[in-house]
């Protein structure tokens, strides 16, 4: 499930001459005093798969209806193709929208509801006949033309919506909360599904969810929203392993949140004093900041070791107690409680079967990690 | 529990006798054989042929059947707009003070209804000469007037519980906003435009107290014919004309919950 729509080696948003596809220019929405999209601006590029990642109210249904021309930026513009979209209608933009609630027609059957868009071009029936044919054929809905949506499974009614969303072959397809109805293992199965239509026919998808494992698994980049701001934009790996601020640190994946102060700060490392443990916190790598600045180190579970011996390191670890531990089968999780009170959470795969003496509840153990294991957070 | 459910069935059939009781003894008796409305002389169809000989009721009938007719086709159009604007044009000033003005027509005493537009109309025509004489014109009017605002209250409910997504839908796939309409809208909403159409069309065919007020000569309508017979006593064809009526108004009503409720089903 690591499948990426572009090459490594083809990423336009690292290039300074690339040109982009859909530029978002300080775009703010305000539905009365209330901002639900503030000063944003992004570029996105062709044949991308860009996932807005938000939790709700976060703005991003918002950015997206306003892409599909449904509502009006109060301030700003959005660039499709180098064509300005200010007071373009929806039905005359070159963007098509699969929607939450798929909002198929339900008094077409699925033949006619996938064919509405070239009806309203004029296309001549023959091509309609054939085009239709071909797009059911690539959501492998073929044999259910005469059916209703009423007579369809949750699963088959998202393929008619994708269907009737990807018929005018749009240059941007916009999707809210694609597999947000589907229930999981069907949700992974389209996952997949989905990223090989967009790559088959390479338009450019902006995938509105809340799911941050889906974003992860569909995306080539990913915009991080809150409160109606993009937080971070960045290609999953990028965002999972450096999160700009606590926010993206927090939000995507679980992480261990340890507050410091910075005691020496040079161009190689730093050190950080932190109440929660005894030992400095030792990393391998400069950081932009103040002496004295309070700031935050982030830890991911697994990035962390746990042994009863005392790590034979001068830092980077802390001593607690196993508070719980949650047998996953794949690997365990530990919540181990610090001398500070402070919840440490730590996962760990369970790679030798039948382990004679594990780590049990409410022994003294040591939490540990490598020097760049962290990230060191000043927002 | 047991007596609980008794008690309970009970009330029900009472409620229920009550409702009923006048309605089925008029149904009865419009069969009576006797010419004396109190006394059953056996069963009999004659008073239905009467009825049908009757060339006043049969002209009264007639006129009712195209002012309903009339004044629940235009009640339709009016009200259907009336509740696209209210549902769909977002929220406008005085929006909630128009919709609740929307809803006095239906509580509004009928007398009050009848005495304002009578007034309407005779000032109307003193000045711009239009309409020039109550009659069938004045009775559509007055008609459409109240069945409107019970078309749009049924229509704007409709409306409402409408997934306004699948318009979007439409329109992102390139369709005008009048192709959204007759395509998208139209056809959701098409059962509660039938019976909305249905009501208006009993409400206009049973109405007494307005017709009253606004019709002219030549142009009563079947309810104000059978209440000037009644008023000069019950004669048994007016039993036959009454089931008759009732048969129809029934049938308005049980077709119009039928496709409301079927509606509603597949809407789940």
């Amino acid at each position: 499930m690591t499948s990426k729509p572009c090459p490594a080696t083809d990423r336009p948003w690292q290039s300074e001459s690339a040109k982009p596809f859909i530029r978002i220019r300080n775009v703010t929405k305000k539905f009365g005093p209330v901002a639900a999209v503030d000063d944003v601006s992004l570029d996105i590029y062709k044949g991308e798969l860009f996932c807005l990642l938000g939790g709700s109210g976060s703005g991003k249904s918002t950015l997206l209806r306003m892409l599909a021309g449904f509502e009006e930026p109060t301030a700003g513009s959005i660039e499709i193709d180098g064509q300005d979209m200010a007071h373009v209608p929806a039905y005359e933009r070159p963007t098509n929208m699969m929607f939450q609630s798929y909002a198929l027609f339900p008094h077409m059957s699925v033949e006619r509801n996938v064919a509405y868009g070239l009806y309203r071009d004029n296309v001549a029936k023959g091509e309609i006949k054939q085009r239709v044919a071909d797009m059911l054929d690539l959501v492998q809905l073929s044999g259910y033309e005469r059916r209703k949506p009423n007579q369809l499974s949750g699963g088959q009614r998202q393929r008619v919506a994708l269907a009737r969303a990807l018929i005018k072959r749009p240059k941007l397809l916009l999707l809210d909360e694609p597999l947000g109805a589907l229930d999981k293992k069907l949700r992974e199965e389209t996952q997949f599904e989905l990223v090989t239509i967009q790559e088959t026919l390479g338009v450019t998808f902006i995938v509105v969810t809340h799911d941050q494992e889906e974003a992860m698994t569909l995306s080539t980049r990913i915009g991080v929203m809150n409160n109606g701001r993009i937080e971070q934009v960045g290609e999953p790996r990028e965002i999972y392993e450096f999160p700009g601020n606590r926010f993206v640190a927090d939000f995507i994946g679980s992480v261990n949140m340890f507050e410091g102060v910075v005691t020496e700060n040079e161009a190689d490392f730093v050190r950080i004093k932190s109440k929660d443990g005894d030992c400095d916190i030792y990393v391998s790598h400069g950081v932009g900041c103040a002496p004295n600045q309070k700031l935050w180190y982030a830890l991911r579970p697994e990035k962390m070791e746990i042994s009863r011996e005392r790590p034979d390191q001068k830092e980077n670890f802390f001593e607690g107690i196993v508070e719980d531990i949650a047998y996953m089968g794949n690997q365990s999780a530990y919540r181990i409680r610090l001398k500070s009170g402070k919840i440490v959470r730590l996962t760990r795969t369970n790679r030798d079967r039948g382990e004679e003496t594990p780590i049990t509840w409410d022994e003294t153990v040591f939490v540990s990690w490598g020097p760049s294991a962290g990230v060191v957070l000043i927002a | 529990m047991q007596k609980t459910g008794f008690f309970m069935r009970f009330i029900t059939v009472l409620g229920f006798v009550f409702l009923y009781a006048p309605i089925l003894s008029l149904v009865i008796y419009s069969f009576n054989e006797s010419r004396l409305v109190t006394v059953w002389g056996g069963f009999s169809t004659k008073w239905y042929g009467e009825l049908l000989k009757d060339p006043q009721i049969l002209s009264a009938a007639w006129i009712s059947l195209k002012i309903a007719f009339t004044s629940a086709s235009i009640a339709l159009v009016l009200g259907t707009l009336t509740a696209l604007v209210l549902v769909r044009f977002g929220r406008f000033r005085l929006r909630e003070l128009l919709n609740g003005m929307i809803t006095a027509p239906l509580v509004m005493p009928e007398v009050i209804t009848g005495l304002s537009l009578l007034l309407l109309f005779v000032v109307m025509e003193s000045w711009l000469g239009w309409p020039s004489q109550r009659g069938f014109t004045t009775i559509v009017i007055a008609h459409t007037t109240f069945c409107m605002a019970f078309v749009a209250v049924i229509i704007e409910s409709r409306l409402s519980d409408m997934d306004e997504s699948i318009e979007e839908a439409a329109g992102d796939l390139g369709a005008r906003p009048v192709r959204v309409f007759f395509d998208i809208t139209l056809p959701t909403i098409a059962p509660a435009l039938v019976s909305a159409w249905l009501l208006a069309f009993t409400l206009s065919l049973d109405d007494l107290v307005i017709a009253s007020f606004v019709s002219g000569p030549g142009s009563s309508t079947l309810p104000m014919v059978v209440f000037s017979k009644v008023r000069l006593g019950v004669s048994p064809d007016v039993n036959a004309l009454a089931t008759i009526m009732i048969g129809a108004i029934g049938l308005g009503v049980v077709i119009a919950t039928i496709l409301l409720l079927r509606q509603e089903k597949r809407a789940e």
